[in-house]
């Protein structure tokens, strides 16, 4: 049986630029993609390549097992597309838009009422299924534009940065979300330039860079292969050298500031209580004890040379 | 690549479930323009006071200007006029909702799902379509207050309503037009004047007999004037067949030309999109 998604040689060329320059992919049935990579490295154009929005220039892309050029009627029955910026008529209530994005479905209207009362308390809006969406927070939009996405049960749900600008609990709950729907067997392909966010949701990861796949794979065994823990711990800044001393037989020595050492542990988290012991042992204190895991930011500077850009989760203020 | 793609006829859906869509999609086009009445205020408001001044300050004028035989009052002769105006106004709104659809994603969102791609348009120009009743019936009922009377009766009043809901395919059909071809809202408004213009040099507001000059013969010669003459002979006269034939014929027939033309514009948009 074919996977949901499959994609070999993708390209596609906006006159003398090639926003996407031969891409290939598999997604398999029942998990959570991640497709991940900075502005403009052309994760939305592969997205509305596979969605039937875009017609590539060059290669082949099946979703659902239909071809998204020439069963492209097929491929939009199949799927579930929640775009960037959820894109919501602000005049309409929730409840009619639910009502029509299944009429336009081809599901009838008794049966469309019944799936958006379902799914609207399933989102947690059917206290607000009767407001204008104009008057619904960002988090509640995006959560009607997964309802939307979802009413006609699609097999491939593709969600295009689906938590940019939310608040952390609404982007909790939308993960929440993702999750369930991925335990009732949707397969879902997720852009995202937040690494937190494809670390948390996805079983496989992309990392698409200036238009190709640069690394693709378990999030963890990508991790995993870019290096190792990184320890650092905050001594006495007379104890600096003592600290190195001992810290050296655990690791190679890493970047740090004024007062603290750090280094990548060679053997894994395992050995921190023993890097410890052995700082006692010194008769080193130590102040304060910081274990980093590698991250996806190592993965994509490992395959780039450059670190991912605002992909750090904005706190509450805003911020990065 | 094969050449059948994202603005294809592979909707898979009968003709029953293509009909849903038309009706669902024309819906939430009159839900979207009842609720925002600075769209639809204006295009009311606007020409009652116009009807209103002119009848205050000429309705006179029909005791002693050409062109006006059978005239009780200004009022009568203004209703179609009235009508026009606001159908000219409001549907404009196809062209407008239509540029927010392109520039809000909404429009992505229709053509990620199995939707015919006509049904977008069609859609659109039904809501249109219905608008333009609803402006005619307001009309009828509000001047009907002040004692005009459709001289052809209920069928008089009727014939005003499908003319209504022929000429916003007109105004929706050229408004949605420039919306697919240049997805810009002010490229549609800049179509406000051009159809104000179109109305002043008609016989909208004064019959032609009493124009003189180039304007009388541009006036003479405006598609909009045997639109407006012939719908204002039931207002008028009363019931007459011909003279409906001509203004309802001629509106129909611009309306074809217009929604033939906003198909192209929505073909060629989704041939440049992919």
């Amino acid at each position: 049986m074919s996977h949901p998604i499959e994609v070999e040689g993708l390209v596609r060329r906006f006159g003398d630029i090639v926003a996407v320059a031969g891409v290939d992919l598999v997604v398999k049935r029942g998990e959570i993609f991640g497709f991940l990579g900075p502005n403009g490295a052309g994760k939305t154009t592969v997205v509305r390549m596979l969605t039937t929005l875009l017609r590539p220039s060059a290669g082949v892309a099946r979703v659902a097992g239909h071809d998204v050029v020439s069963a492209a009627g097929a491929v939009r029955r199949s799927i579930g597309v929640a775009l960037q910026d959820a894109a919501i008529d602000p005049l309409m209530t929730g409840r009619e838009l639910v009502r029509l994005q299944a009429v336009l479905h081809g599901i009838g209207r008794s049966e469309a009422d019944r799936r958006g009362d379902v799914l609207l308390e399933r989102v947690g809006l059917s206290a607000a299924s009767h407001r204008r969406v104009g008057t619904y927070s960002g988090g509640m939009r995006r959560r009607l534009d997964l309802a939307l996405a979802l009413v006609h049960e699609p097999s491939v749900l593709f969600l295009d940065e689906p938590t940019t600008g939310l608040d952390p609990t609404s982007r909790m709950a939308l993960w929440e979300e993702v999750r369930r729907l991925n335990r009732e067997g949707t397969t879902v392909f997720l852009t995202t330039q937040y690494l937190e966010e494809a670390d948390v949701l996805a079983g496989r990861i992309a990392i698409i860079d200036d238009g190709r796949i640069v690394r693709e794979g378990d999030p963890k065994v990508l991790k995993a292969a870019v290096g190792h823990y990184r320890l650092q711990v905050t001594v006495a800044p007379h104890q600096l050298a003592t600290a190195r001393q001992v810290l050296d037989a655990f690791g190679d020595p890493r970047p740090s500031h004024d007062t603290t050492v750090a280094i990548g542990l060679r053997s894994g988290p395992a050995t921190v209580s023993v890097a410890l012991r052995a700082l006692e042992d010194a008769g080193v204190p130590v102040e304060q004890v910081e274990l980093d895991a590698p991250s996806l930011d190592d993965v994509f500077a490992e395959a780039t040379g450059r670190r991912l850009e605002g992909s750090a989760i904005p706190d509450e203020s805003g911020r990065e | 690549m094969a050449a059948a793609v994202v603005g294809d006829r592979d909707v898979g859906l009968g003709a029953r479930a293509v009909v849903e869509q038309v009706r669902a999609l024309g819906l939430r086009s009159i839900r979207g323009t009842l609720r925002q009445p600075q769209v639809w205020l204006p295009g009311l408001l606007f020409p009652m006071f116009i009807a209103a001044v002119n009848t205050s300050a000429m309705g006179k004028a029909v005791e002693f200007l050409p062109g006006f035989d059978g005239v009780d009052s200004l009022l009568d002769f203004l209703l179609v006029a009235s009508i026009t105006q606001s159908v000219l106004f409001g549907g404009l709104a196809a062209g407008t909702d239509t540029t927010t659809d392109i520039q809000t994603g909404f429009f992505d969102r229709l053509l990620a799902s199995p939707v015919s791609r006509t049904s977008i348009l069609v859609g659109r120009l039904m809501g249109a379509s219905v608008t333009g009743a609803l402006q005619a019936l307001v009309f009828i009922a509000l001047y009907g207050a002040f004692g005009v009377r459709i001289a052809a009766g209920v069928p008089g009043g009727l014939l005003l309503v499908a003319y209504a809901m022929v000429l916003a395919l007109v105004i929706g059909g050229f408004a949605a037009l420039l919306a697919l071809r240049t997805g810009s809202a002010e490229a549609v408004q800049n179509m406000f004047p051009l159809t104000f213009i179109v109305l002043f040099m008609s016989s909208a507001f004064f019959p032609t007999e009493s124009m003189e000059g180039s304007y009388r013969s541009i006036a003479s010669h405006n598609p909009l004037t045997w639109m407006v003459d012939g719908m204002r002979y039931q207002v008028i006269v009363g019931l007459d067949w011909s003279q409906a034939a001509m203004s309802l014929s001629w509106t129909a027939g611009l309306a074809v030309l217009a929604i033939f033309g906003a198909n192209r514009a929505l073909r060629a948009r989704l041939r440049r999109a992919t």
